[in-house]
């Protein structure tokens, strides 16, 4: 079997622009699986999800043109599909009720951080009924700060990247971000408390 | 210097940064003069790697891979697709 070519999207994204059909095929296949992904965590739902992959592949095929290079094509891409997951998730009702995220209290941390939490049997965590408690985690950060850490922790993007996706400052991106992983640790600190991990 | 709350402070906005980085790495020498510190730096890593983990669990269905290239018109290049290996 031969082995799979080199990705060179910049060539590729080229060949895409003039409308070559092997080219757009390529990048579908490159990004399909991340950007279902990002859909899947945004909206929690699958059907949300490959409307999200489809909707942002049509735009990419339709405006690939006016892609002028100022930023990365992936960042191009994200960008497409993060708006229009918010936009799908803004014309929904919410399943959670806003919650306010503070900074986390570092005083606190000094004195109260002290038990540790065990080491995580990482193969159960595909198991259905935690699975459906992790998301229900994540879906109760708001719009904003889910975004970024699906982005920044999930999706591994700099921080750079995701605030030119988000079109926010870097500044904006690094405290949304701790501020999705001290919720997040919280709750599951909660969870584990509670019924321990799996 | 362990209860200064703006070295705290900093401590925390390091923390929007990869945990690997350099400056996380400085940051997790002084953690070692604060035990709280680093046991709250390991919750937070292992809640992210719990979520990696859980992501990347869901494969995207072939079906919704053949549905997409059809949706773009690109029913054409289908055979180019290692998920229709078959």
């Amino acid at each position: 079997m031969d082995p799979k070519p080199p990705f060179d999207e910049e060539k590729i994204v080229a060949r895409a622009q003039q409308g070559d059909r092997q080219a757009l095929a390529q990048l579908v296949i490159e990004y399909r699986s991340r950007i279902y992904h990002l859909g899947l965590r945004l909206t929690g739902n699958e059907q949300d999800a490959e409307d999200i992959l489809q909707e942002a592949f049509l735009i990419m095929v339709k405006k690939i043109h006016q892609f002028k290079g100022d930023s990365s094509f992936y960042t191009w891409l994200y960008r497409i599909a993060v708006n229009i997951g918010l936009r799908k998730l803004k014309s929904k009702p919410r399943k959670y009720q806003h919650i306010s995220l503070d900074d986390p209290d570092m005083e606190h941390i000094s004195t109260a951080e002290t038990a540790e939490w065990p080491d995580f049997d990482y193969s159960q965590i595909s198991q259905k009924p935690f699975r459906k408690k992790l998301d229900q985690l994540i879906e109760k950060l708001p719009d904003i700060y889910r975004t970024v850490f699906i982005l920044r922790d999930l999706h591994e993007i700099s921080t750079e990247d995701t605030s030119k996706i988000l079109q926010i400052t870097p500044s904006n991106t690094k405290i949304r971000l701790m501020r999705a992983r001290n919720f997040l640790k919280e709750e599951l600190e909660k969870i584990i408390a509670k019924e321990g991990l799996t | 210097m362990k209860n200064d709350p703006e070295l705290y402070k900093k401590i925390c906005e390091y923390l929007g940064c990869d945990l690997d980085s350099e400056p996380c790495q400085q940051i997790k020498e002084f953690l070692t003069e604060c035990p709280g510190c680093r046991v709250y730096v390991d919750k937070l890593k292992k809640t992210v790697n719990v979520y990696k983990t859980a992501d990347n669990c869901d494969e995207i269905p072939a079906k919704v891979c053949t549905e997409l290239f059809v949706s773009l018109n690109l029913d054409d290049q289908i055979g180019s697709d290692p998920k229709n290996d078959r």
